[in-house]
């Protein structure tokens, strides 16, 4: 027994122990912060790549937390789907942090600095940990840290309208949390168990049918509203377009798509496919709205006129594009939503990033104020033009390896009009995200605007933009690294 | 017959209906905060009701106690966790809510979200 079974467990834990440490630095030492903060997530991110071909495609890594065996002990059940989802956790919230330094300087006051820090590693840890755990209720616990830590990071800048948003996303994200607990309440009357794997074999033999099936709808509301699918999503544009940008970019990069994540794990590990026969008509119906989704969130983005507000409207999309891989039943379905949460994490958050850059340097937040920003902030803008590419879902980039597997799966799954949607959903993405280039390179600035000498965001800021624009043409170009085994661990998913 | 013999799963749901209720309808900021409460509560009643057992004992193994005759501690285990996590809820939720009475003087949705529409109308969240 290696050293490396640890490795999961301290990944949640090192983050976690850092925020517990991190204020006391900052009551000696404000400005060490945000150095330190990258400590913990930079050893979780490292002991993450030593785990790189240690759990194997189509099997797991269970670790038991204190020695308790698996049915009464909490579990840590790392399959290759949720060590994958990891890794992205890790990388995106390594990058905003780096990012976060010079423009949470300017944006929060000094004395909420520390606290900005602190919520950030919470969020890290329980968003790793959200998708690391294989107990049910451990899965809540760390889907309330991660909540409480996103409405309060909304609101970090204090003003106005950050705090009603952020008052907006609480109204809407704690019921949803009560629904989740009721739902594992109901499972575990049902079953009588709180472990993932021994709930799944219990729930083929248990008689409990309609308790079962409340139980699965109230998960989806729950997860759904967390996850901002279609006729639940209205807290998400407020909240993901007024947050400060690096946490724009760890909401609508990571957060929407661990709480996808984790409805797959409770219909694919949980209910699983005997139990299918009891989901299927709500499967159904989650098709539909996500089908919505992908054109409202669309249509919305196209009329918007605040850039982060577009960049938010698109992501309702790219959820309904991410579930209507999960409806549709088939490994190449389910490759492509998880391929696609690596794709759509990668390049929002390098829009948000972006939206932050033009933020930071001049101060523009609407779309028609970025006339001619190609001739004084070059690199963001062509940063922001790639990540643009990989959201219509054009060839070289990872968006289009994933939008193809998400048409191949609903194809095979018979679904054509789910693919038309997905068809649909990318000229949309064209038409907003072109009008956004076709002002940034192609119409003169305006009088005054871009004159007094300013160059492009300091470096610190567009490293990290740059990494995740060519994240995004590295994971199109190599896709073969990781489609293979992603189609195996679906297959051992379904 | 079998919801008579379960009639506290029904207080339960019918405790948490009233508390989606008033989240929902209610238009003061702090009355939807009670119906929150009011649904943890429901959550809560219907664990600790799953546990409960008709002259149950603590479930200690000391001289022989029989295990059949005993709560079920898990739940209860859970649920202080859940309070836990629904007391962090109402405390952030209420701090908000001073901040927003503090800078609109309302605690009314309506006109919060009136205010809103004002604010988009000048140009969106400056900061």
């Amino acid at each position: 027994m290696g050293a490396w079974r640890h490795f999961p467990i301290l990944m949640i834990a090192i983050p976690l122990l850092g925020a517990v440490l991190l204020p006391f630095l900052g009551y000696v030492r404000e400005n060490w912060v945000p150095y330190a903060a990258a400590l913990p997530l930079g050893a979780s991110s490292l002991l993450g790549l030593l785990l790189i071909g240690r759990i194997p495609s189509d099997g797991y890594l269970s670790y038991h937390m204190g020695g308790w065996e698996p049915p009464f002990g909490i579990e840590i059940r790392v399959d290759y789907a949720g060590f994958f989802v990891m890794l992205v956790v890790c990388g995106i919230t390594m990058l905003s942090l780096l990012y976060s330094r010079r423009y949470i300087s300017r944006e929060v006051s000094p004395g909420r600095r520390t606290a900005y820090y602190v919520l950030f590693l919470l969020m890290s840890a329980a968003m790793i940990g959200f998708v690391a755990t294989g107990d049910i209720f451990n899965l809540f616990v760390f889907m309330e840290i991660l909540a409480l830590s996103s409405y309060a990071l909304v609101a970090i800048t204090g003003n106005r309208n950050a705090v009603r948003a952020a008052f907006k996303y609480l109204l809407m994200g704690a019921p949803s949390s009560i629904m989740v607990l009721l739902a594992i309440g109901l499972l575990y009357s049902a079953t009588g168990t709180l472990n993932m794997a021994d709930l799944s074999a219990r729930i083929a033999e248990s008689g409990y049918t309609e308790v079962l099936t409340v139980s699965y709808i109230l998960f989806v509301i729950g997860f759904g509203v967390k996850a901002a699918l279609f006729p639940l999503h209205m807290w998400l544009p407020d909240a993901h377009s007024i947050a400060p940008s690096p946490i724009s970019a760890l909401l609508s990069g990571l957060l929407v798509e661990v709480c996808t994540f984790a409805l797959l794990r409770i219909t694919f590990s949980v209910f699983t496919r005997e139990a299918t026969a009891l989901v299927g008509g709500t499967a159904e119906a989650v098709g539909v709205a996500a089908a919505a989704a992908v054109l409202y969130g669309g249509i919305m983005a196209i009329l918007q006129k605040d850039l982060k507000m577009m960049i938010a409207y698109s992501t309702i999309s790219h959820i309904g594009y991410i579930f209507l891989g999960l409806t549709a039943f088939t490994a190449e379905g389910l490759t492509g939503a998880m391929y696609h949460m690596l794709d759509h994490g990668l390049a929002k958050a390098c829009l948000f990033l972006c939206a932050g850059n033009f933020i930071y340097v001049k101060g523009y937040r609407r779309i028609e104020d970025l006339r001619g920003a190609w001739r004084e902030m070059p690199w963001t803008c062509f940063a922001f033009a790639v990540a643009s590419i990989s959201v219509i879902a054009i060839p070289p980039t990872a968006g289009f390896i994933s939008k193809w597997y998400l048409i191949l799966g609903n194809v095979k799954a018979g679904k054509w009009l789910y693919t038309a949607v997905l068809l649909t959903g990318s000229i949309l993405a064209a038409v907003y995200c072109l009008r956004v280039i076709y002002y940034m390179f192609f119409q003169a600035g305006g009088e005054g605007k871009w004159e007094d000498a300013v160059r492009d965001a300091p470096p610190s800021m567009l490293v990290p933009v740059w990494l995740l624009s060519l994240g995004t043409l590295f994971f199109g170009v190599f896709s073969y690294l990781l489609i293979p085994s992603l189609l195996k661990a679906s297959a051992y998913l379904l | 017959m079998r919801l008579l013999h379960n009639y506290h799963y029904a207080a339960a749901m019918i405790l948490f209906c009233l508390g989606l209720h008033t989240v929902i309808v209610r238009r003061n900021i702090i009355k939807k905060l009670i119906g929150l409460n009011i649904m943890e509560t429901s959550v809560f009643f219907f664990y600790i009701s799953l546990g409960y057992l008709k002259e149950g004992i603590a479930p200690i193994r000391v001289g022989g106690a029989e295990p059949a005759r005993m709560v079920n501690p898990i739940p209860q285990a859970l649920i202080l966790t859940g309070i836990v996590v629904a007391v962090s809820v109402t405390a952030l939720a209420l701090s908000m809510v001073i901040l927003l009475y503090r800078q609109y003087g309302t605690l009314d949705v309506d006109r919060l979200m009136r205010e809103e529409e004002k604010g988009e109308a000048v140009g969106g969240g400056e900061v």
